[in-house]
């Protein structure tokens, strides 16, 4: 049972971010129960909301001399149960720290709050030429803090590389409230032991970011996208192999199965994808003007010669946002085929896909379960979609057998428990399928050094 | 328990909330998260708040319930987003009424819902409403009770309605400025027919009371287009202020007496010029869901076309010259709710002389919302105060912007700031071009 802050902390707190920005009363913390993951339900304790680091760093120490467990939040759009609130703790929410603070258009970098959203920092630099290049699904509503915690991933990671290969600097606040200061101006910054590096991907558990530097890219010249149908998810994954294996660099590959394709197509995002395909392929390649139609082509054709049923080419600006929008918003427009969505994430190498996908099909059918598939195909990345009700117990045990078969058989053909959106608490429990208890005692090792008594993100990653 | 009662309203519309997974692609939409950054004060927290209430973990006269679904601008700029497709806007309205059930909204919206509901009352304030209008009474009014404390309400609504004064400097054409002609629908001298229908038009009530001259603009702008207008008796305000305020009972009952009017008049259209009423009329269906009357809203719902659409449909016909640059901003309520944007900048188009300058955020809503600057009047002037700059930032001649909510609160900002500043629908400056080219003698 959630217990409620005592007025003397709630005050202590007030004093620092105002009135207005604490959250105390249970009836409007309900609200935080959740974030993206809405099978798990915990009500916090109360909500703090600073607009600083200043303010940041005194929270953290008013939570510090209280003993009171932190639990970070940006936009709650997590699929891993990442911003799950504990009942004794309290939300550090990101939500006001949402100011861009500087953008050097010569050294191609930028400074921003936490709680820049991923798609208002292109926006911002698109006058300048710029852009950054990480794009979750959720690029339109997720924060940057948010990415870093989770090291996020998106569709031209498999050209660009995820998160971390874009962080450069980072203002911590440490659990007991210390600021720390770590990289900054540029890659080449960072001497020595690489904390940037391991600061990102840490779920929460190290500290709470408060700014970042981010490193931008120039905007790409031209683009060109193909969507290739075809009449079963094997022939898909053919088709892949065959891009890749060809020596084609694709900015991004992605597969969305036959019950995704149900569901974009009634939604708003509806994209004109066949609504009979077994599966529909996209494939991105980017770069200079030069050469793309070549790589185009021979795309083209090693979906025709994998069994391809038609493949079309985005003509305009417009096209390829609408195909594109099949595909990001996905997971919402399943809202239509089941009041509540497991988003799986785990990673498998890429030739290993259509068998582990036939198996996933099998679990589905075992379990008497709807599953519908979408994913980085390229990077081998899956995200098995388990549609369900919430309401349903007996369901949603269901549901918890066959994540975990899905998850075991990812790391049996040598793939692992997560692609891109991190443990939190929904991987929790497949950790030991791919950490032995070493490797489990050096995370915790690592963990303990940047919050010694274990009161940020507590439950999370690991116990 | 009482609380189970009265979530009654909420309980049904438990399909309604199913959809939403809780993905947060609406938040970045919301006017208020956007500024307030409180999960609470976000669309998929709304919808949180009703699914605790349906739930039973909630009380609708909670304060978190009354004051977070109060405080929602009702824009539906979260619609347009949602991948799933959550019929937010009717939610809210079913949540409204939820939460005025359990406790009732504040004496100012009561009472004024209860005037705009009565033809009668509804005259008396807009006659005392043109009388303040005339000389510029309201705005000296603005600016001496700027002086006086606790006088912000009425402040606030005499800058609104100072802001419903014609434009003088459009009006600089045929008509002599205050005149307001009457029963311009029977007068005007019909251009040939190009065989587009007939209509009829949604006169209102705070159109007519302060915008007839944007209802006689749309008559005649039609007549033009070769639209055969026609006179529609014993209509009745849209009810759409009822239904964003939860009194849908009250919406019913004028939506019925519009049903009524319209079907007598035999149109093939019901045209409006307001956005928030157009939103309101199209969604007539949903308001009587499960009612006997449900058939006959869709049939008249399914009619129900805003005055650009029709006016984009035939072009429009090019008319003489206005020489103006004019700052457009999207109403939330055609934009969001009808997704109309093109069709009133075609309009404009068809008017030379003209440049349109879209603002920057123009999807996003300027805060009028009924009376949100009354009842909030904080975070309003935050909201509004954006919107104001980012029309200072395009420097235009007038404001322009085809929903009377929104043209009373970009033009009561303004006011409010000590300047005066025009604003018009997108017919006015048709209507003016097509006086300018002789189209009406």
């Amino acid at each position: 049972m959630t217990q409620t802050l005592t007025s003397r902390v709630a005050d202590r707190l007030r004093a620092i971010v105002g009135d207005d920005q604490v959250i105390t009363h249970p009836d409007r913390l309900v609200a935080y129960e959740s974030d993206g993951l809405t099978a798990y339900r915990v009500v916090p304790r109360a909500v703090v909301l600073p607009e600083t680091t200043d303010q940041v760093s005194e929270v953290l120490r008013v939570m510090h001399d209280e003993g009171i467990d932190v639990v970070p939040r940006g936009a709650g759009t997590g699929l891993s149960g990442g911003a799950l609130p504990t009942p004794d703790g309290v939300i550090v929410g990101t939500a006001r720290m949402n100011r861009i603070l500087s953008i050097n258009e010569q050294n191609r970098l930028a400074r921003v709050q936490t709680g820049v959203v991923n798609a208002r920092l292109t926006e911002a630099t698109a006058p300048y030429g710029l852009y950054y290049a990480p794009d979750p699904a959720s690029q339109s509503t997720c924060t940057l803090g948010g990415n870093v915690a989770e090291n996020s991933g998106g569709p031209h990671c498999l050209k660009y590389g995820v998160t971390s290969r874009y962080v450069t600097g980072l203002t911590v606040v440490m659990a007991d409230g210390e600021v720390v200061r770590l990289g900054g101006a540029g890659l080449e910054a960072v001497h020595g032991l690489d904390l940037v590096g391991l600061f990102v991907g840490s779920e929460g558990c190290f500290g709470i970011a408060t700014e970042i530097e981010v490193r931008l890219l120039p905007k790409v010249e031209s683009i060109r996208t193909l969507l290739g149908i075809f009449d079963t998810m094997e022939a898909a994954g053919h088709a892949v192999t065959d891009i890749i294996g060809s020596g084609l660099m694709p900015a991004a590959v992605e597969i969305v199965d036959n019950a995704t394709i149900v569901a974009v197509e009634a939604s708003v995002f509806s994209a004109g994808y066949p609504v009979d395909a077994g599966a529909a392929l996209v494939v991105e390649f980017d770069g200079t003007e030069a050469g793309l139609d070549d790589d185009a082509d021979r795309a083209e054709q090693c979906c025709l010669s994998a069994g391809a049923t038609k493949v079309i080419r985005a003509t305009s600006d417009e096209e390829r946002i609408a195909l594109w929008k099949g595909r990001k918003k996905a997971f919402g427009a399943m809202g239509r085929i089941a009041p509540d969505l497991l988003v799986q994430d785990a990673t498998v190498p890429r030739t290993r896909l259509p068998e582990v996908l036939a198996r996933i099909t099998e679990i589905g059918r075992e379990y008497d379960l709807k599953i519908a598939n979408v994913f980085h195909a390229g990077d081998g990345n899956l995200h098995p979609n388990i549609l369900f009700d919430r309401q349903n117990q007996e369901e949603l045990e269901r549901v918890e057998k066959a994540s975990r078969e899905i998850m075991t058989l990812c790391v049996s053909v040598g793939g692992t428990i997560t692609g891109e959106h991190g443990v939190g608490v929904d991987k929790r429990a497949y950790m030991p399928l791919v950490y032995n208890d070493v490797e489990m005692d050096m995370l915790r090792s690592v963990r303990r050094v940047f919050d010694p008594d274990g009161r940020l993100n507590p439950g999370k990653v690991v116990q | 328990m009482t609380t189970v009662k009265l979530a009654g309203a909420m309980e049904a519309q438990r399909e309604r909330l199913l959809p939403c997974v809780h993905c947060g692609f609406c938040l970045p939409a919301c006017p208020t998260y956007n500024r307030l950054g409180d999960e609470n004060d976000s669309p998929r927290g709304r919808l949180h708040l009703m699914q605790a209430v349906v739930e039973g973990r909630l009380d609708p006269e909670s304060d978190a319930f009354q004051v977070h679904i109060d405080r929602c601008l009702g824009c539906r700029a979260c619609e347009p987003v949602c991948p799933s497709g959550v019929e937010y806007g009717t939610l809210l309205e079913l949540a409204r009424e939820t939460s005025s059930n359990a406790r009732p909204p504040d004496p100012l919206t009561r009472g004024l819902l209860r005037v705009m509901a009565s033809r009668m009352l509804r005259e008396i304030l807009f006659l005392g409403g043109r009388a303040l209008r005339v000389m510029g009474l309201a705005s000296a009014m603005v600016s001496v009770l700027g002086r006086i404390r606790f006088a912000g309400k009425l402040r606030f609504a005499l800058a609104m309605l100072s802001a419903t004064r014609r434009s003088v400097r459009l009006g600089q054409g045929i008509m002599a400025a205050g005149m307001e002609p009457q029963d311009t629908e029977t007068k005007i001298t019909h251009a040939p027919r190009v065989g587009v229908g007939s209509v009829g038009i949604l006169r209102g009530c705070v159109q007519d009371g302060l915008y007839r001259r944007v209802n006689d603009a749309t008559a005649r702008t039609l007549d033009v287009n070769g639209y055969d207008v026609r006179a529609v008796t014993r209509q009745d305000c849209c009810g759409a202020l009822h239904a964003h305020g939860g009194a849908l009972t009250a919406a019913r009952n004028l939506a019925t007496r519009n049903i009524k009017a319209f079907e007598r008049a035999g149109v093939d259209w019901v045209v409006v010029s307001a956005a928030g009423c157009g939103a309101t009329m199209k969604e007539y269906g949903v308001l009587f869901e499960g009612d006997p009357m449900e058939e006959r809203a869709r049939a008249f719902s399914a009619k129900v076309r805003d005055v650009s659409e029709l006016l984009a449909e035939t072009g429009p016909r090019s008319g003489a010259s206005v020489d103006c640059a004019l700052a457009y901003d999207h109403p939330c309520h055609l934009m969001h709710a009808q997704g109309i944007t093109s069709e009133p900048l075609k309009v404009l188009e068809a008017v030379p002389g003209v440049e349109v300058r879209v603002i920057a955020k123009a999807d996003e809503c300027c805060g009028g919302a009924g009376i949100y600057g009354m009842t909030h009047p904080d975070l309003g002037s935050r909201i509004g105060g954006d919107k104001i700059a980012a029309v200072r930032d395009v420097g235009a001649d007038l404001v322009c912007t085809p929903n009377p909510g929104c043209m009373m609160q970009i033009g009561a900002g303004f006011c409010l700031e000590g300047d005066v500043q025009e604003v018009v629908h997108p017919v006015e400056v048709l209507d003016e071009s097509y006086q300018r080219a002789g189209y009406y003698r």
